[in-house]
């Protein structure tokens, strides 16, 4: 059996980021070969539109009551909205990576964190070592573990994630950090980013662009098992 | 199992694909599967091993270009069918509204633009959840129970036709002895009352009211109610969906225009009164938001939140000023007095007297600031505009009526200087030595402003006089880039015809009207589909409508019999029995249904409503539940809609419609400023309702051209579409309507013809293409260019020459003189014809928020940016995303009330003592004193209440899924939440009829006050959702939303 990064040479899918029509029009390309895949979350454009959520339902069907792609709502002391979108960090050094026993979640050579059904066993360790409530059971399916995998499938066609096509106020960039392109890369170069539990040291490839107006600390609404990824996103 | 082998097969072709390019022409836009897949497929599992392309590929794939209806906004859409069946949506990107102004080249090749990425918002999504809501009526239905019982049972086709056509007993078997008028009844000349001859023939007891009506099919309306049975009573529903702001900017531009907003694109400042931009607007979320969004992120703009909550848009507002519900006009009056005490307008351009004086400043338009109005109650023309002839007898000349303005102390004619007094009032002498007391236009508004002080503007609103004051300076400062952009909230509720005129003059008082990012109007359509080669305006036999609307909007009352005969009796006209409105935008369905209530001015005898729901959406409409039950008042009722509703409940037959994915062709002209375009809709699958013996869908389309050829109307039928070259085509189905007026939109514009690609992709993937042969073979070239990019657009720069507007109004007014001349019906007091500042206020004239002072809170609605008004109970990812809607108060509100975050409130308004209940959210993002609850939830019906509709498992589109031998079994989740416009408060003035502004009919959305106490009563829904929700709660799963 072949491995996945030879699959994916054998099949010019490392190629095809570079080459997909896609790079003059979106803000970003997907690449689903090496690299390491980032996703920057641009605070001060994200409307809290909810766009990125049904389409992300929509496209990926997730088990009832549950998403890919969520939006943690909140106010500042003046009454003022607050929106922090959230979702699989595909960290650098992932919880749910180390804890699962049957070695069913990995990373992908792009960094893509993902879970083969064949192989999950259902017992939930991942969801619970998951420090940014990304993972869920699946009861449609044994309780299999469920999550963002930035559309992987649209990578490997040379498309962006969805959410990412979604957004009509541009507020995320997606790219390949060790080959940035375009607006992804401009980003990169000028922007500070902050991300989400930094103390963990997971090391998330989910980057938030903070708001201007929102350095000072917000109140964030936590409703349900916040599990600590309802803070603002710290530097 | 998938192999890495067999993926890499795959991918290989994915990635030779690619390579080529998208094929067009042919067989298939996508690649066909790869082959034997189909057991790899795992229905709900779209994602088996979280790699898996293979489930998005495969199948029969087909993509057309199409007009979203999510809600009105009419961004473009790209649809994704497969084998037949709409799998998801996205953005077109040709379309502006999908690219916040700025798509792709018109002349793109289409093949270039397939894989671009396009932006559409949720409800876009999810509006497939609508197009196969399980709850979709597929059959025409007719009562067979009491109105209102839910009873109903299907019927043929042809049934259908023949008992709307010609009435009869026709529920005698229901033991209803009535004989139901059929519309042939009502195909007559005679007055429907000899003694008013004024209010026109029998054919206005024909009343057609709409929801969501978009061009296209209300031209197709039109043709059958105005043209073919000869009715004025098609009536729409603009006083609900937004008038009172429009009722300001049809006050500024004398009736040009009434979509003026700030230029999201151009402006640097923008003072957002009751707009929603983040959440709902025309344009839509992801158009005017994302834009506005785009550029503050970048620092070009800054926005001002004026609103009683701080709405989504707060996240990147400079300031949210928190008004009180109703008072945007004291605030707007405030920031003018700032204005004018400070001389921070723009004194040049009001100042320029004429177009050409403005034009030379560099203006977009001028205004009517300098020009004198008769401010003398002795006078004959008393609050109408000097005039040239005022000063100087005819003699014998034709009367010149030009305006008169001040040059010096010289009365001249308006067109002669480049400069005039701004600020003055004066005694003027005529030729004959009579004394005129005149004032210019600017100083009649400014006596409007004055006649409050800053502290008490600052009180009526509720805003610090120094926040004031610093932002009318700020929006000043930043000149024609400065504008406001006011919406629903701003003037919709009584006072709000000169609430939003105030709201409108600020933008008036900067100069930006008709300039690059000041407030703009949009730039219509861009081409006309009715007239070219083929006519469908005309036809032989055209009515026109004549007479008076029930809605008695655009007539006045003294012209009518009714008044005559009232002045003979007692000396005064007044009062009118109900209100008249002769300065209005019109489309009041309020007082269409309060007419029909009261008949008055004359009774209703068949009803058709079209994709509505009066009773769910109205503020107050639950007042019309008893109008619409009794058979008296409403003879017949016939709905045309997909679902069963909180109205068409009411309804004696239901005719199934279909959704906008299978039918609804269109031309969708702009809200936004400066945007010129027509988006098309045509369908992208197959309808989803049965077809007629004769293979035509059940539709609206369908319905009214059987109803015409059973009747004998003209305008449908053989014959009855004129061609160039002097033929005349039948016109028999939808498309033989809609296909021609696309091809006249392409004949118009002078499109190319499409590539044989372009064609071929036409073709091959849009229903539509069935229907080629209703037109020439060179016009379907040309208008599969029109339909390959989803309409017609021209850029943004194209329509300005400098910084000014090529397509706007030539002329804003701080006086308006009809204005001033329409009367109060109820009191004979004449309205104001500048600004003033009043509190909303019953008919009578008292203040609501005095009258309901034992109502602690201010209640206010809004629209979520995941939903459309009444009709999007059934978008299922949002209800699972949302499951409720909230009662939002203030965290010291709720303190002081003892209330929690999640407690189960109650909700009771002096009108309805009985209340809404639903869970309470508190914290800071409502002003104190107010509570927010939006529209969207609450439903009664759309399957949320059980139905004893025969034959269920046929009539609904879930068939078993949702019906048992009883009839429709409910999802309880269809009903949860809580509908604010239950609680609305009537006016005890207009016989309980909900709350009107007099002046424009705007239907009050602000000023019902409401007590909220804790509300310990659980229903069975409260189960219900509690049930999904723990469903719904999974370890360490965050609560989104």
């Amino acid at each position: 059996m072949t491995t996945r990064r030879e699959f994916l040479v054998g099949s010019g899918l490392l190629a095809l980021g570079a080459t997909s029509a896609l790079a003059g029009s979106a803000r970003a390309t997907g690449r689903a070969g090496s690299g390491r895949m980032t996703m920057i979350i641009d605070q001060a454009r994200c409307t809290g539109c909810r766009s990125c959520l049904i389409a992300c339902k929509g496209y990926t069907a997730t088990t009832p009551g549950h998403f890919n792609t969520r939006l943690l709502e909140g106010e500042d002391e003046h009454g003022r909205a607050v929106f922090t979108p959230v979702q699989c960090n595909q960290c650098d050094d992932p919880p749910c990576v180390r804890c699962c026993p049957a070695g069913a979640t990995f990373k992908l050579d792009n960094g893509v964190v993902v879970t083969d059904w064949d192989r999950c066993l259902a017992c939930g360790a991942c969801v619970t070592a998951c420090p940014y409530g990304a993972r869920f059971a699946d009861a449609r399916h044994g309780g299999k573990v469920d999550k963002c995998d930035f559309c992987q499938d649209r990578l490997e066609q040379g498309r962006v994630p969805l959410c990412v096509e979604a957004c009509s106020a541009g507020a995320r960039l997606f790219g390949d950090r060790e080959d940035p392109q375009g607006e992804f890369a401009a980003c990169l170069g000028t922007s500070t980013f902050r991300v989400l539990r930094p103390e963990l040291e997971t090391g998330p490839n989910v980057l938030y662009v903070v708001h201007r107006d929102y350095q000072r600390q917000a109140r964030q609404r936590t409703t349900g098992e916040a599990g600590g990824s309802g803070n603002l996103p710290q530097g | 199992m998938h192999s890495d082998r067999r993926e890499g097969e795959f991918c290989r072709q994915r990635r030779a694909w690619l390579r080529t390019g998208v094929a067009l022409a042919g067989v298939s836009l996508l690649p066909p599967s790869a082959g034997g897949d189909a057991e790899e497929r795992r229905g709900d599992d779209p994602r088996a091993v979280q790699q898996a392309p293979v489930a998005r590929t495969g199948g029969d794939v087909r993509i057309v270009h199409s007009v979203c209806l999510g809600c009105n906004a009419r961004c473009g859409n790209r649809a994704l069918v497969r084998d037949g069946r709409l799998e998801s949506y996205s953005g077109n990107p040709y379309h502006p509204y999908n690219h916040q102004g700025r798509p792709v080249p018109y002349a793109t090749p289409v093949a270039r633009t397939l894989e671009q990425p396009s932006p559409v918002c949720a409800k876009a999504h999810d509006s497939i959840n609508g197009v196969y809501n399980p709850y979709r009526v597929l059959l025409p239905l007719k009562r067979s129970g009491p109105r209102g019982s839910g009873r109903f049972e299907p019927i043929a086709w042809e049934q259908l036709i023949t008992e709307v056509s010609e009435g009869g007993r026709l529920f005698a078997h229901l033991g209803e002895d009535r004989l139901v008028p059929g519309l042939r009844d009502l195909d007559s000349d005679a007055p429907l009352d000899p003694r008013a001859p004024e209010l026109g023939p029998v054919r206005n007891r024909f009343v057609f009211m709409s929801g969501r009506m978009q061009s296209g099919r209300k031209e197709f309306i039109d043709r059958f109610v105005k043209h073919g049975l000869g009715s004025i009573n098609r009536i729409g529903h603009t006083d609900i969906c937004g008038l009172g702001f429009r009722m300001g900017n049809l006050a500024l531009t004398e009736k040009k225009a009434v979509e003026l907003k700030a230029d999201p694109w151009g402006a640097s400042y923008i003072l957002v009164f009751g707009a929603n931009i983040y959440e709902a607007l025309q344009p839509g979320i992801n158009t005017y938001g994302a834009a506005i969004a785009r550029r503050s992120a970048r620092g070009e703009v800054k926005f001002v939140i004026i609103d009683p909550r701080a709405q989504r848009a707060s996240v990147h507002a400079h300031d949210w000023l928190p008004v009180r519900p109703g008072c945007d006009g004291a605030l707007a009056m405030a920031m003018i007095r700032r204005m004018i005490e400070r001389k921070t307008y723009n004194h040049a351009y009001l100042s320029a007297p004429n177009p050409a004086a403005a034009a030379a400043l560099g203006h977009g338009c001028y205004c009517n600031a300098t020009h004198l109005v008769i401010d003398d109650p002795g006078h004959p023309d008393n609050l109408g505009f000097l005039r040239m002839h005022h000063l100087a007898g005819a003699g014998g000349q034709e009367r010149d009526d030009r305006y008169v303005v001040l040059d010096g102390e010289a009365p001249v004619p308006f067109d002669s200087v480049d400069r005039a007094v701004l600020d003055q009032g004066l005694l003027l002498r005529d030729d004959r030595g009579r004394q005129i007391r005149v004032s210019t236009a600017f100083r009649m508004m400014r006596q409007g402003v004055m006649a409050h002080s800053m502290d008490d503007y600052a009180r009526f609103c509720g805003i610090d006089r120094a926040r004031i004051e610093d932002t009318a300076d700020e929006f000043a400062a930043h000149g024609t880039r400065a504008a406001v952009c006011q919406y629903h909230g701003a003037g919709n509720y009584a006072g709000g015809t000169h609430a939003a005129f105030a709201v409108a003059m600020l933008s008036c008082l900067v100069g930006s009207i008709e300039m690059r990012g000041g407030y703009m109007s949009s730039g219509g359509g861009a081409a006309d589909p009715l007239r070219g080669p083929y006519d469908l305006r005309d036809f032989p036999g055209r009515r026109r409508p004549r007479g008076i609307r029930i809605s008695r909007e655009k007539a006045r009352y003294e012209e009518s019999s009714e008044f005559a005969r009232r002045r003979k009796a007692t000396g005064s006209g007044y009062p009118a029995t109900r209100p008249w409105f002769p300065f209005t935008k019109g489309g009041l369905s309020v007082e269409t249904l309060a007419g029909i209530d009261a008949a008055y001015p004359y009774g209703c005898s068949i009803l058709f409503t079209y994709f509505y729901d009066p009773l769910y959406s109205t503020p107050g409409g639950y007042r019309f539940r008893k109008t619409l039950a009794d058979s008296e008042r409403v003879p017949l009722h016939v709905s045309i809609d997909t679902a069963i509703n909180e109205s068409n409940l009411y309804a004696d037959y239901i005719v199934p419609d279909v959704t906008y994915a299978e039918g609804h062709y269109g031309w969708l002209t702009p809200h936004a400023p400066a945007l010129r375009f027509t988006g098309v809709r045509t369908p992208c699958i197959e309808p989803l309702t049965p077809a007629t013996a004769d293979g035509r869908p059940c539709c609206l389309e369908t319905f009214l051209v059987d109803l015409a050829q059973r009747l004998g109307l003209p305008g449908f039928g053989d014959r009855a579409i004129p061609a160039s070259g002097g033929a005349r085509l039948p016109l028999h189905r939808a498309e033989d309507f809609y296909v021609r007026a696309f091809a006249n939109m392409a004949a118009n514009a002078d499109l190319p013809e499409a590539t044989a690609e372009e064609q071929g992709f036409v073709e091959h993937n849009y229903p539509v293409a069935r229907f080629r042969d209703r037109i020439t073979a060179p016009q379907w070239r040309r208008t599969c260019y029109l339909l390959a990019r989803g309409g017609l657009f021209a850029p943004y720069e194209q329509v300005f020459a400098g910084d000014r507007f090529r397509h706007g109004v030539q002329r804003v007014v701080l006086y308006n003189e009809e204005l001033a001349a329409s009367r109060n019906s109820l009191t004979g007091e004449r309205f104001s014809g500048t600004l003033c500042w009043r509190p909303p206020a019953d008919a009578a004239g008292q203040p609501l928020a005095a009258a309901d002072r034992d109502y602690p809170f201010a209640l206010v609605t809004h629209k979520m940016n995941v939903h459309t008004q009444s009709r999007t109970t059934c978008h299922k990812w949002t209800m699972e995303l949302l499951p409720e809607n909230m009662v939002v108060m203030h965290v010291d509100d709720a303190r002081g009330l003892g209330l929690r975050d999640g407690d189960r409130v109650r909700l009771v308004s002096r009108s309805n003592p009985g209340g809404i209940s639903g869970r309470l959210r508190t914290g800071r993002q409502v002003r104190p004193g107010c509570v927010a609850v939006s529209f969207h939830y609450g439903h009664t019906q759309h399957g949320a209440s059980r139905l004893a509709v025969a034959h269920a498992g046929r009539v609904f589109l879930g068939g078993k899924e949702v019906t048992d031998a009883d009839g429709l079994v409910p999802d309880p989740r269809r009903g949860a939440g809580l509908n604010p416009n239950l609680v609305s408060r009537l006016d005890p003035r207009l016989g309980n009829t909900p709350v009107i502004d007099l002046a424009g009919g705007i239907p009050d959305f602000s000023s019902t006050r409401v007590r909220v106490t804790r509300d310990r009563e659980e229903r069975p829904v409260d189960r219900a959702r509690e049930a999904v929700q723990q469903q719904q709660a999974g370890p360490g799963f965050v609560a989104q939303s």
